[in-house]
């Protein structure tokens, strides 16, 4: 009986350890896909990596990629471009043959690990588009670790020049958004005299190598000279343009977030002075999400045609917002971020109507190592995938393509974890007082392009996946 | 079987030892006249934490005490900036959302963790005191509220948290135990 005992225990701890192995990424292992398929990579230096931008430049494609800080053990990696260690910054990648990227070049950013250097976030325009652009000219912008935002030239995306520098001293940057169309642009920054992070200053870059000031923006409560409690800061705006004549902001991270609907007219041209009266003018309505949550991208769907409503005499077509929040901590150390999805048609009633997560058992993915969660989604417009399918950054369980037709029953039809490499970066968690780490894919970001390719980058230095949609996920898209 | 029970005897004792070692990091601090409450304010994005209330007999003026750790709030780097980050994170909204600052805040160190600590009027009558302290990309938060005058509130609550048992209590919380 007593080997029957022992052999009770010893088959229940195995188990035990065993489900925590079986789920944990080993080099070597091949990636994990459904209906995609994995077309090129680039390290990108094994920096890690934040926003992708993927932007057609003349008869190329050229990647725009913003990076965060270095790590502790690798605070400057060297450039082998250059033969020089550089803080991190913004990778430019020619991916016009997918199959094959070639890097082109490295700009360094800020000084500082993390999230508190590099160059986070990037935008690019055409100078032909910009009202005041040079025609030749190509812009970028991006962030400059939390001090700062520039515009680079980059018409020569190998050979990059910087043009101008705005806000020097900010607390600190995020997600920007620039209309390539007007040159608006709604640059996530933390004013020195503002109670918060992270707000708004908004511009005017319709003339990029000179930028002129329209206004702050934030909420009541966050402005100089406010006193109580200080609204959750901001992550990230998106604006419909003249045209939709709506800016959607998203609070939080994975917080007290909420989704702020805005309307564009009013918050250019109404009063501009930082007061409670002044700031709550243009704001249409507020819908918060579970003080749980956060909201890291808000991605506006207006005008979605609904099957299941089409013989319905009032309400066929909805005004619909992705909200995607950011899972922050190790190992599901908080409450589970997700994707969700608010229908904002009656705008001063929006109303959250669906939501999307990873099955964390389908995975083991509280095991793995890293974060698990959401992060962002793409952020292309292009009619190739906009208003079909969307593709979620989910940290360890890779990227998550969902069928989005239908809104109110939003669900997953293809998915790639990218294998790891000898470059992806370890994650902690403490136990005991000791750190014990794993080394897990942290996809981060997600951009698509009008050909149809989905571009995901990665937190923990993995680099630059490029990938395909197959089957019936690439039939939604009317791929051929 | 009798080679057996060695094995799984010394498997308990080991995990009633892990036990106990928790069971200490988390019991409640014994500071003098210091008793534990129950969390008075709702649920919100973060967990809910401990509270401590020390009447006016015991402490000189009536002052309640609320801790919590906010793992993954901070900057990683610079730690609690400035009086704003006070004023945003230590949870003394949660008592009032309409606090005023008497002054500026100054630096102060907690359990060994360095921050900032400012004092709020509440409602004109009452005092507030926010502590935002933080190790590494973890933040402690701490409000406290009380009816005497601010210096007294603030000395009490310094106190309190001095405490030995609360100290391990906050490191272990921040550890996220």
């Amino acid at each position: 009986m007593g080997g029957r005992v022992t052999a009770v225990c010893c088959t229940f701890f195995l188990a035990l350890f065993a489900h925590g192995a079986s789920a944990q990424q080993k080099i070597g292992d091949p990636p994990e896909a459904s209906n995609m398929r994995l077309v090129g990579t680039n390290d990108l230096q094994a920096r890690s990596a934040y926003q992708p931008t993927i932007h057609h430049q003349g008869d190329r494609w050229i990647a725009y990629i913003g990076h965060h800080g270095g790590t502790d053990d690798m605070p400057d990696p060297v450039n082998p471009m250059t033969g020089r260690p550089e803080p991190n910054g913004t990778s430019i990648v020619d991916v016009t043959d997918p199959a094959h990227p070639k890097y082109l070049r490295h700009i360094p950013g800020q000084e500082g690990k993390y999230e508190s250097g590099g160059a986070q976030m990037v935008r690019v325009c055409n100078g032909k588009d910009l009202p005041k652009g040079d025609r030749n000219a190509v812009y970028m912008l991006r962030t400059f670790g939390s001090e700062a935002h520039e515009i680079w030239n980059v018409a020569d995306p190998a050979n990059p020049v910087l043009l101008a520098r705005i806000g020097d001293g900010l607390k600190d940057t995020h997600k920007n958004f620039w209309e390539c169309n007007t040159g608006i642009a709604y640059l996530v920054s933390g004013a020195p005299d503002w109670r918060t992070r992270r707000m708004t200053q908004i511009y005017d870059l319709s003339d990029p190598a000179h930028p002129v000031k329209i206004r702050d923006f934030g909420l009541p409560g966050q402005e100089p000279g406010a006193i109580g409690a200080v609204p959750t800061e901001l992550h990230g705006p998106i604006s419909t343009e003249p045209q939709g004549n709506r800016v959607y902001f998203g609070y939080g991270t994975n917080k007290g977030g909420f989704l702020q609907i805005v309307d564009r007219e009013k918050l250019l041209n109404g009063p501009k002075d930082p007061t409670p009266d002044n700031l709550k003018f243009p704001e249409i309505a507020r819908m918060p999400l579970s003080a749980m949550n956060g909201a890291h991208t808000v991605f506006p769907m207006p005008g979605m045609p609904i099957a299941e409503f089409a013989h319905d005499k009032d309400g066929k077509t909805r005004d619909i917002v992705m909200i995607v929040d950011e899972a922050i901590q190790n190992e599901c150390g908080e409450a589970r971020q997700m994707v969700w999805f608010a229908d904002v048609t009656t705008e001063a009633q929006p109303m959250m109507i669906s939501s999307y997560t990873v099955p964390e058992a389908s995975g083991g993915f509280c095991e793995r190592g890293g974060r698990f969660g959401s992060h962002s989604s793409n952020e292309s417009m292009a009619p190739v995938y906009y208003k079909k399918l969307a593709f979620i950054a989910f940290f360890n369980a890779g990227v998550r393509a969902l069928d989005i037709r239908d809104p109110y029953h939003p669900k997953e039809v293809g998915y790639f974890i990218p294998a790891i490499t000898a470059a992806t970066d370890k994650r902690c968690v403490t136990i005991d007082g000791k750190a014990r780490c794993k080394v897990a894919i942290q996809t981060n970001n997600v951009e698509t392009d009008d050909r149809g390719y989905i571009y995901a980058v990665d937190r923990a230095n993995t680099g630059l996946h490029i990938l395909e949609l197959t089957g019936a996920a690439r039939a939604i898209a009317g791929l051929p | 079987m009798t080679r057996s029970w060695p094995l799984i005897v010394a498997m308990f004792l080991a995990l009633g030892g892990l036990s106990a070692v928790a069971g200490y990091e988390m019991a409640p601090p014994r500071a003098a006249h210091w008793r534990e409450i129950a969390w008075p304010f709702p649920r919100d994005g973060w967990p809910a934490g401990r509270a401590f209330r020390c009447g006016s007999t015991e402490c000189g003026t009536e002052v309640e005490v609320y801790l919590r750790p906010k793992l993954g709030f901070c900057n990683c780097d610079s730690g609690v900036a400035d009086d704003d980050e006070v004023d945003r994170v230590a949870d003394v909204d949660m008592i009032s959302p309409r606090f005023v600052p008497r002054k500026a805040g100054d630096a102060v160190r907690v359990a060994d963790m360095p921050g900032r600590i400012r004092a709020y009027d509440l409602d004109g009558h009452r005092t507030a005191i926010g502590i935002a302290v933080s190790h590494r990309c973890d933040l402690m938060a701490v409000a406290a509220q009380g009816s005497g005058d601010a210096a007294r509130v603030q000395q009490t609550t310094l106190k309190f948290l001095e405490g030995r048992e609360i100290r391990t209590w906050m490191a272990a919380a921040m550890e996220g135990r």
